[in-house]
């Protein structure tokens, strides 16, 4: 074989890996929009813009903040967690129809979720008990929304005047994946799986 | 180089007509050099390659947009496409012999994967770890580097572990994993540089060692200054002595075209100038501005003969370094008049200085050739 074949070889290869690996992620996250519960989470807005990705909005819900003592397992963790942790977030379906945090645990939870409940995962950053006002931030991976180059401030500008939720796919495993912008009762944005 | 080339055939010329060489050796002498040109960067590498990041550049925004004419899955599609049509494609071309074509190529398609990465985000509203997505685009593209054995690429790899080292150090990167310190920049770098070798770039290696500098600078910043500043310089001049003293061995090792000291002494005067502004205003200052221009006037008359950008990056130091000292012991008594003052006359001994090296660089270079 000549090196130039070689190197075509090693071209078509080196290209197949690349798009397998992209695709693979397409493919992992459209599985969590496909089979993920849904749940409907409340929320509060703020807005820059990502150069490289365009217009988003900046989501913040209900259950990014979570008071430290629903963290059943804390008093069994080191008075300082020194780095940046996963959590499990219980959530439970509320009378008005959206989900709010009831429990959460930074070890694996001691029982599966019941019928009317999903646990979802989230990042916490590094805890110091001691300087905290009882409260701890959590994020979830989905606290962006993409939109069409100029239409982030409209919607910006209407989130502060009127409610505006957001409908959740959770898989089994704890991932989450915004599957729909909602404006009131009105659907702004719903995903399509690919 | 191209100019090298047409200056060697005229000194060939004259060689073969004063019998100092004959014909046969004239001719293996110039198609040595010719085949080397073409290996080269010529004004149409750097026309293909500049054509080559604005593409890339064109189909990052483009992915920005978020234009919803096309359906999503038919922007993966063609992002895939070029990924795909630019490795391929890319090698066919330099498999015939065209090489800028072909490198270009590669990296329009290295940008394609950075697009479709962004693009999948941006489609899934991932919100989560944008250093992960950094560094699996630099990932990739040292792997296609390692493939198809391109030193562009190379260079392409690490300048995206630059801008990720950038973004962290900045706070414009977010990152939910705590092993995405600035600290990995280290492993990532040393990857890359082992890479190069095997890629033959010794353009990613200088941009290594530049890049390794920066991150120590932010290192000796973040820390306690004098400390670091003091260690920094001193691996820096342990660096300079080392390659002073084995120039060879330790070429053999970096394959820097002999230009570690210049890396050394950059390092060196960014340490010391670290060190100076911390200590300003204290006696030490004195101790470590003397160090720094006795810093400087070593590597000139250690290094100056073999490298001209040492010399001129020298210089423009020792030039800086007056003003510094200026600066920080009179400036206070002295009016702006005064410092125009000071400033024409440093410039006009400078001149002088130069003048004087320059001449004697030249005059020693003639006479090592005469003997």
């Amino acid at each position: 074989m000549t090196s130039g074949r070689k190197l075509i070889f090693a071209s078509v290869a080196l290209a197949l890996v690349q798009i397998i690996f992209l695709g693979w992620m397409i493919v992992d996250r459209a599985a969590v929009l496909r089979d993920g519960r849904e749940v409907l989470l409340k929320v509060e807005p703020v807005d820059p813009r990502d150069l490289l990705r365009g217009d988003y909005v900046i989501l913040s819900y209900g259950i990014s903040r979570i008071p430290l003592s629903m963290i059943a397992d804390i008093d069994e963790l080191d008075e300082e967690l020194a780095t940046r942790t996963t959590i499990v977030v219980r959530l439970r379906k509320a009378q008005d129809g959206y989900w709010e945090a009831a429990n959460a645990w930074v070890k694996p939870p001691p029982a599966p979720a019941g019928a009317d409940e999903v646990d979802i995962e989230g990042q916490i950053p590094a805890l110091n008990r001691v300087h905290m006002q009882g409260e701890v931030r959590v994020t979830y991976g989905i606290e962006r929304f993409y939109l069409p180059e100029g239409e982030g401030r409209a919607i910006e500008r209407d989130m502060g005047t009127r409610p505006f939720a957001v409908r959740v796919a959770v898989s089994k495993a704890g991932k989450s994946q915004v599957k729909a912008l909602i404006d009131g009762d009105q659907l702004l944005f719903q995903e399509p799986l690919y | 180089m191209a100019r090298y080339v047409v200056r060697l055939r005229q000194d060939v010329e004259r060689w073969v007509s004063n019998g100092l060489i004959d014909t046969g050796t004239a001719g293996k002498l110039l198609a040595d050099a010719e085949s080397r040109d073409r290996q080269g960067f010529g004004s149409g590498t750097v026309l293909a390659m500049m054509a080559a990041l604005l593409l890339g550049a064109a189909i990052l925004i483009f992915v920005a947009a978020n234009w919803e004419a096309f359906p999503r899955l038919l922007r993966v599609g063609a992002l895939f496409s070029v990924i795909a049509g630019g490795y391929v494609g890319g090698a066919i071309f330099k498999s015939r012999g065209h090489r800028a074509i072909g490198e270009a190529l590669w990296i329009v398609a290295a940008a394609a994967f950075g697009g479709s990465l962004a693009l999948i985000g941006q489609m899934y509203h991932i919100s989560g770890d944008e250093s992960a997505a950094m560094l699996t685009w630099c990932a990739a593209t040292a792997l296609a580097a390692t493939v198809l054995r391109s030193g562009p690429l190379t260079v392409a790899a690490v300048g995206i572990a630059d801008a990720w080292l950038a973004g962290l150090l900045t706070g414009g990167l977010f990152s939910f994993s705590h092993v995405a310190t600035p600290h990995l920049f280290l492993p990532v770098a040393a990857v890359l540089f082992a890479i190069s070798y095997w890629t033959q770039s010794a353009t990613a290696r200088h941009l290594i060692l530049l890049s390794v500098i920066a991150y120590a600078s932010w290192l000796v910043v973040d820390g306690n200054i004098v400390e670091n500043g003091f260690v920094m310089a001193c691996v820096s001049a342990g660096l300079f002595a080392v390659a002073h003293v084995a120039p060879r061995e330790v070429d053999n090792v970096v394959r820097l075209g002999g230009r570690l000291p210049v890396h050394a002494l950059i390092g060196f005067l960014v340490a010391m100038a670290l060190l100076q502004i911390e200590l300003e205003g204290e006696g030490t200052f004195v101790v470590a501005a003397s160090v720094t221009l006795a810093g400087i006037v070593a590597a000139i008359v250690l290094q100056g003969r073999t490298s001209r950008g040492l010399r001129w990056i020298a210089y423009l130091a020792f030039a800086l370094e007056l003003c510094l000292i200026y600066g920080v012991t009179m400036g206070t008594m002295l009016g702006t008049a005064g410092f125009f003052l000071f400033a024409a006359v440093l410039l006009g001994l400078l001149a002088v200085i130069i003048l004087r090296f320059e001449k004697r660089m030249g005059q020693t270079r003639t006479d090592e050739g005469r003997a």
